[in-house]
């Protein structure tokens, strides 16, 4: 089933390209010359009619993901394609067909992101999309499902420190690991102004430099680093500070409310509602925390 | 033609850590032939004069060294050793004894085919006018062999310069990884990797130039 998806979710990537109905043409023809079931695009919609009656209409959601960010969008050990963006695609189609496969994944870039929505050959991005003023302008975005920011990982276990004040206290002994990229000096900067930063190229030798403690603290997203710890049960903790932050949320073609509110109804309510117990349980997979349940009574989040 | 326009106002900007990323790759280079030649003297000596029990160690030191890439010895060293509780090294400690020890292995061959190649007439010269063994190495095989082994000495001097871009690897900010820092934080890929590129080269020649004129000015065989 797996292997279909990517395989019809490749096609429709290639129709990129092509912009637009031209694009999804080729690839259509593509498809059923190879024998292939044809990639049915998100058409543009007609006039009046919702992209939510459209979805119902199609018999299944077409969505835009990566396949390369643990704990994101990525494969697993069996080549599915798992992960948090993945959980909340699977419970819009759960929602909308009683069905959490009747989701159709066309895996792309992150600068595919707004493209495919603009060609409307996804019905809505679920893809680790920072909300920013400037992308708003292009695009509408959801509710944000998840705040990213940058944090400290440390051993659990024979490292020299154990917590954030500890670190800060450290001032300049202390030699914190990143992978090199352009934000990482500034990063660090604002939470360890003294601290020296080693480079590396990938976040392999990060973690492979704090394993052999020659770096006390790893830099990295607080995603990212929950996922490290959730897959090492009791071998790192987190220095217990986080930073920059930054909301992750979806994104739909502007200038449809109707299927906007309708995505934001179901996030609301997984968050906090009907479907906390699935929103709770993907959460704790991915990132290790047990949320807590939501207060019942008066609805806090009015408060 | 090339589609890329260049800026090469980055580059100026960080000349600073250009030239101190220079400096410290020459440092790493010659810190570590140094070592490395007390090293592969020591190895060659043992493996030329040693008994079974001392040369077959040598050997095996210097075939592990010379058949593994440099690159998995300075990951081993960095990374490994700290595994067998061995913290004391820095990073910059780590990398100049990993590369001393990959010299070593290399002057020994060299020094070895020097002791080799030292006339066998010298030292039953040096014999018939009544030098004891010491004085035979110190004033007679010694000299020669250096002399031997000179343009040897120099393109090793040369390679491990171009050796220590390996230090990038382990966040030693030397040439290679200045550049790749520059990629990073300003995606001026061409004029970096360029800038670097001129750099090891000028350097590479200036080093051949010097040892050249080392090696007319002290070689046996003119």
């Amino acid at each position: 089933m797996m292997d279909k998806q990517q395989d019809r979710s490749s096609l429709v990537r290639r129709g990129l390209f092509g912009l637009s109905a031209l694009g999804a043409a080729v690839g259509a023809a593509a498809g059923g010359g190879l024998g292939l079931l044809a990639p049915r695009a998100a058409f543009a919609q007609a006039v009046g009619k919702s992209r939510l009656q459209i979805i119902k209409e199609r018999g299944h959601l077409i969505v835009g993901t990566g396949s390369t960010n643990p704990p994101w969008h990525f494969q697993d050990a069996s080549g599915k394609l798992v992960g948090m963006d993945i959980d909340m695609s699977r419970l819009l189609a759960k929602s909308l067909f009683d069905d959490p496969e009747k989701v159709e994944f066309v895996l792309q870039g992150s600068d595919g992101r707004i493209p495919s929505l603009i060609t409307d050959k996804v019905d809505i991005v679920v893809q680790w999309m920072t909300v920013t003023a400037g992308r708003a302008q292009q695009v509408e975005f959801t509710i944000p499902y998840y705040r990213e920011g940058v944090g400290l990982m440390m051993l659990a276990r024979g490292g020299k420190y154990t917590k954030f004040d500890e670190l800060k206290a450290a001032g300049a002994s202390l030699t914190v690991g990143g992978t090199q990229n352009v934000f990482l000096e500034e990063w660090v900067r604002k939470a360890l102004p003294q601290a020296k930063i080693d480079a590396f190229e990938s976040p392999d030798a990060v973690l492979q430099a704090l394993n052999a403690r020659r770096v006390e603290a790893y830099v990295a997203d607080q995603s990212a680093m929950r996922w490290l710890m959730a897959q090492t049960p009791g071998r790192f903790i987190d220095a217990g500070y986080g930073w920059m932050p930054n909301s992750y949320a979806s994104a739909v073609k502007p200038g449809d409310p109707i299927w906007l509110n309708w995505v934001n109804t179901v996030y609301k309510e997984a968050m906090m509602g009907v479907d906390f117990d699935s929103f709770a349980a993907s959460y704790k997979k991915w990132f290790g925390i047990e949320l807590p349940m939501p207060k019942v009574g008066f609805p806090s989040e009015f408060a | 033609m090339i589609q890329y326009y260049f800026d090469w106002g980055v580059i100026w900007r960080s000349w600073d850590k250009f030239a101190a990323a220079l400096g410290l790759g020459l440092t790493l280079a010659v810190v570590s032939l140094a070592i490395g030649t007390v090293i592969g003297l020591a190895g060659a000596m043992a493996r030329v004069y040693g008994s079974r029990w001392v040369a077959w160690p040598v050997w095996l030191y210097v075939e592990f060294i010379r058949n593994v890439p440099l690159l998995l010895l300075v990951f081993f060293i960095y990374f490994g050793l700290p595994e067998f509780g061995i913290y004391f090294l820095d990073k910059t400690q780590s990398f100049v004894l990993t590369l001393s020890l990959y010299a070593g292995a290399y002057m020994t061959e060299v020094f070895r085919g020097g002791l080799a190649s030292v006339p066998r007439q010298y030292m039953e010269a040096a014999k018939a006018i009544g030098m004891r063994p010491w004085q035979r190495q110190r004033y007679v095989v010694l000299p020669v062999m250096f002399r031997i082994t000179l343009p040897a000495v120099s393109n090793n001097l040369i390679s491990l310069f171009k050796d220590t871009s390996l230090a990038a690897a382990i966040a030693i900010p030397e040439l290679t990884f200045v550049a790749r820092q520059i990629n990073a934080n300003t995606f001026r890929v061409m004029e970096a990797w360029l800038t670097a590129s001129a750099l090891y080269l000028v350097t590479c020649y200036v080093i051949a130039m010097l040892l050249r004129l080392v090696e007319r000015r002290y070689a046996s065989i003119r």
